[in-house]
C-alpha cells in the first residue's frame, strides 16, 4: 500500500498533476527558456519543525483515542514528557514563465499513514497587472484560501504552532483538487477581490468533525493517506472505515466555493467564504468511504492598529450529512460551528499571541444522535522567538475543554467532560 | 531628505533671494511625517532643472524596494538593480510610465527612464508586500521628508510661493494637498498637518 502510494499511476488525479508539471519543462520553449527556472536553489525550500512536547488528558484519536489535541497524557492520563520529530517539508517552487509558477510540497508527518506524503501540488498563473484590476488563477491540490492564520507554500502558522479549531479543521479535511480564478480591483484606496473554485475529490470533508468532534492540532491532510478515527459506535462501526481518506472522489459530482474580500482603507480586512462539494450521503466506496454532504460559511476579519500588533478572527458555521435514510434521518447529520479570536503583538524578535476558541457540533443523525454533540472551549498562549530568516523557536501551551457524551460515555465509560493541557516547545528551521 | 545638488548655485543664480523655508510636516497625533515630498513653485511657476544627468537608483534588496519614495526630475533614469539571491518581476501601470522589468537574482543592469511628471506607483509581480514610489518632478525645487517629517529649502524666491505636498497615503485627492504661502526673507518655518491613511496591508498568502 505505502509503495502504491509513492509511486502512484497516472490514473490518479494527482500524479496527472505532476506529470502535467513535468510535460511543461520538456515543453518549455526556447523564447520561454531563460524565464524558466526549474530547479535552482531558488525554487527549492526546505522545513523542519522538532519538538519537546509535555501533554496530559486523554489520548489523541491518532492513537485510538477521543483526546481533543495532538498530543495526550500516559495511560492514566497523566503528564507525559516527549520529543517529537513533528514534520519536515521539502518545496519545490518552479517558475516555468513570469506568470506560471508552480508549488509542490511534500510533507514528513508523524503518526500519519505515510511517513511522507505530498501535501499541495498546484500550478498559480499570476499575469502582470494592465491597470488597477488584477485577475489570477490556481489549479491543481491546494487548501482552499480560507486560514488567515497560515502562510506560504508548506501551510506554515505564523507565530504560533497550533492553528484554532477552524484552521485545525481546515488542515485535515478541506483540501481540494480543483481550479479557481481570482478578480481583484483597487478602488480608491481599498482594496475588493472575488474568487469562485470548483473541485472534486474533498468528498469526506466533515467525517473528523461528526465522530471525533472538534479538535486543535497541525497535521495536515495528505494527497494519498488516510486519518485515524476515533472508537465508533456499534451503528457506525461496520458502516464507515476506520479511518477517513480526506482526498476522494466518491460521488463523481463536484463542489463549488466562492470568496469575497475586502481590504479597507483603514487596516482592517473583511472576507466571506462559502463552500459546498455537493456531496450525495448515500454514495459509498467498496472501502466504506462516503459522501458526505458538506457545506459552510466562514467569516474573517483581520485588523492590523499598528504596524507590530494584529488581530485575527474567524467564525465558521455548517451541516454534513451522511449516510442512508433512516427513515427521514440521515444516519449521520451534524451541525458545527466555531469561532476564535486571537491577538499577536511583536515586541522586538518575539511576537507574542494569544487565542480563545469556541467550538460546538449538534448531533441528529439517526446513528449519531443528540447524545453525540459537543461543546468546548480552549485558551492557546504563545512566545515566538525570531532568531534569524532561518530559525524560530516558538513555546505554546493550550488548554482545551470538551464536554461530549455518547460512545465515549456509554460504551467506554470516559467521562463527559475532558480537559487537555499540552505545552510544546518548538525548534523550526528554514533552509 | 534630498534636494537637488545645484540647489545652492541657483540661489546665487537668482536675483531676489530668499532665506530658508522650512516645511515641518505632522500627521493627526503630531507624529512627524517622512517620506512626503514638497514641491515649490515660485509665482506658481516651476524652478528649472539645471543639475547635470545623474542616474537614480531603486534597489531591490530583502524582498524590499529601498528607497520607499524615490524623487527624480523629468527626464531622469532609475536603475533597478535586483541585489536578493530570487527573482523580482517589477512594474508600474501608471499612466506616468507603463513598465515591467524582469530581474533576475542578482541582476543589476536595468534602468528606465521617467519622460512625464507624475508619480510612479511600484510592485513587484512575484512579492506582492513590495511597494514603492517614484515621485517625477518638473522642478528643481524639491524635497522629501526626513524621519523628523522635516523638508528644508534652502533659498526660495521672495514672494508667493505655491506649494504642493504630497505622500502616497495623504487623504487627499491624487494623495496631494496644495498651499499658498508668501515667501519672504529670512528663515519661515510652515508647519503642516497632514491626514494620512493606513498603509494598505499585505496581501494575505493564503
Amino acid at each position: 500500500m505505502r509503495g502504491r502510494a509513492l509511486a502512484p499511476n497516472l490514473r490518479h488525479p494527482f500524479a496527472r498533476v505532476i506529470a502535467l508539471m513535468c510535460l511543461l519543462f520538456l515543453c518549455v520553449s526556447p523564447a520561454h527558456a531563460a524565464a524558466a527556472d526549474l530547479f535552482s536553489a531558488d525554487t527549492l525550500s526546505a522545513i523542519a519543525d522538532v519538538r519537546i512536547v509535555a501533554a496530559n488528558g486523554e489520548k489523541s484519536w491518532t492513537d485510538g483515542g477521543y483526546g481533543k489535541g495532538r498530543f495526550g497524557g500516559d495511560h492514566s492520563e497523566n503528564w507525559r514528557l516527549r520529543p517529537v520529530a513533528a514534520e519536515a517539508d521539502l518545496i519545490w517552487q518552479p517558475r516555468f514563465t513570469w506568470s506560471l509558477s508552480g508549488t509542490v510540497t511534500v510533507a514528513a508527518q508523524d503518526k500519519q499513514d505515510h511517513p511522507v506524503d505530498l501535501i499541495e501540488a498546484y500550478f498559480k498563473f499570476k499575469p502582470i497587472p494592465k491597470g488597477s484590476t488584477q485577475i489570477s488563477a490556481k489549479a491543481g491540490l491546494y487548501w482552499p484560501s480560507i486560514s488567515l492564520e497560515h502562510h506560504g507554500a508548506g501551510w506554515q502558522v505564523d507565530d504560533m504552532i497550533t492553528p484554532s479549531a477552524i484552521n485545525s479543521w481546515i488542515g485535515e479535511e478541506v483540501k481540494v483538487i480543483g481550479a479557481e480564478a481570482t478578480i481583484a480591483r483597487d478602488v480608491g484606496s481599498s482594496r475588493i477581490s472575488g474568487t469562485v473554485g470548483v473541485f472534486g475529490f474533498n468528498d469526506t470533508a466533515g467525517t473528523m468533525l461528526a465522530f471525533r468532534g472538534w479538535a486543535l492540532h497541525d497535521y495536515k491532510a495528505t494527497a494519498f493517506g488516510k486519518q485515524s478515527l476515533p472508537p465508533l459506535n456499534e451503528l457506525l462501526e461496520y458502516g464507515q472505515a476506520e479511518k477517513t481518506r480526506p482526498l476522494i472522489e466518491v460521488d463523481n459530482k463536484p463542489g463549488y466555493y466562492g470568496k469575497l474580500e475586502w481590504r479597507m482603507a483603514a487596516p482592517v480586512t473583511l472576507s466571506i467564504f462559502h463552500y459546498y462539494n455537493r456531496g450525495v450521503p448515500e454514495a459509498v466506496t467498496t472501502r466504506l468511504q462516503w459522501g458526505w454532504k458538506t457545506r459552510f460559511w466562514n467569516a474573517g476579519v483581520r485588523v492590523d492598529p499598528s504596524a507590530k500588533t494584529k488581530i485575527l478572527a474567524q467564525a465558521l458555521v455548517g451541516r454534513t450529512e451522511m449516510g442512508f435514510r433512516e427513515p427521514n434521518r440521515y444516519w449521520v447529520d451534524t451541525k458545527f460551528r466555531s469561532a476564535y479570536l486571537r491577538v499577536s503583538h511583536q515586541i522586538k524578535t518575539l511576537t507574542v499571541s494569544a487565542r480563545g476558541d469556541w467550538f460546538e457540533t449538534r448531533e441528529r443523525g439517526a446513528f449519531l444522535d443528540r447524545a453525540e454533540s459537543e461543546k468546548g472551549w480552549a485558551g492557546t498562549a504563545a512566545a515566538s522567538l525570531h532568531i534569524s530568516s532561518n530559525i524560530n523557536i516558538i513555546g505554546e501551551i493550550i488548554h482545551i475543554l470538551s464536554e461530549r457524551g455518547g460512545v465515549r460515555q456509554e460504551e467506554l465509560g470516559l467521562p463527559r467532560n475532558q480537559h487537555q493541557t499540552i505545552v510544546q516547545a518548538a525548534l523550526r528551521l528554514t533552509l | 531628505m534630498r534636494i537637488w545638488p545645484l540647489l545652492p548655485l541657483l540661489a546665487f543664480a537668482s536675483p531676489a533671494i530668499a532665506g530658508e523655508l522650512i516645511f515641518q510636516l505632522t500627521d493627526a497625533k503630531g507624529a512627524p511625517v517622512r517620506d512626503a515630498v514638497v514641491t515649490l513653485y515660485p509665482q506658481g511657476r516651476p524652478v528649472p532643472i539645471t543639475a547635470p544627468a545623474r542616474t537614480y537608483q531603486i534597489a531591490q534588496r530583502d524582498i524590499r524596494f529601498n528607497p520607499f519614495v524615490l524623487i527624480v526630475p523629468v527626464g531622469a533614469q532609475v536603475t533597478f538593480p535586483n541585489f536578493d539571491p530570487v527573482r523580482h518581476h517589477v512594474y508600474s501601470f501608471s499612466p506616468v510610465k507603463k513598465f515591467e522589468l524582469k530581474l533576475y537574482a542578482k541582476e543589476q543592469n536595468r534602468a528606465v527612464r521617467f519622460d512625464k511628471p507624475g508619480v510612479v506607483p511600484l510592485g513587484c509581480n512575484i512579492h506582492d508586500q513590495m511597494t514603492a514610489f517614484i515621485k517625477v518632478v518638473d522642478t528643481a525645487l524639491s524635497v522629501q521628508t526626513d524621519r523628523s517629517g522635516r523638508a528644508t529649502f534652502g533659498a526660495v524666491p521672495n514672494g508667493p510661493v505655491l506649494a504642493h505636498v504630497w505622500h502616497p497615503y495623504l487623504r487627499a485627492p491624487a494623495n496631494q494637498i496644495e498651499l499658498r504661502i508668501a515667501s519672504g526673507p529670512g528663515r519661515q518655518v510652515q508647519s503642516v498637518n497632514l491626514s494620512l491613511r493606513a498603509p494598505p496591508q499585505a496581501a494575505a498568502s493564503y
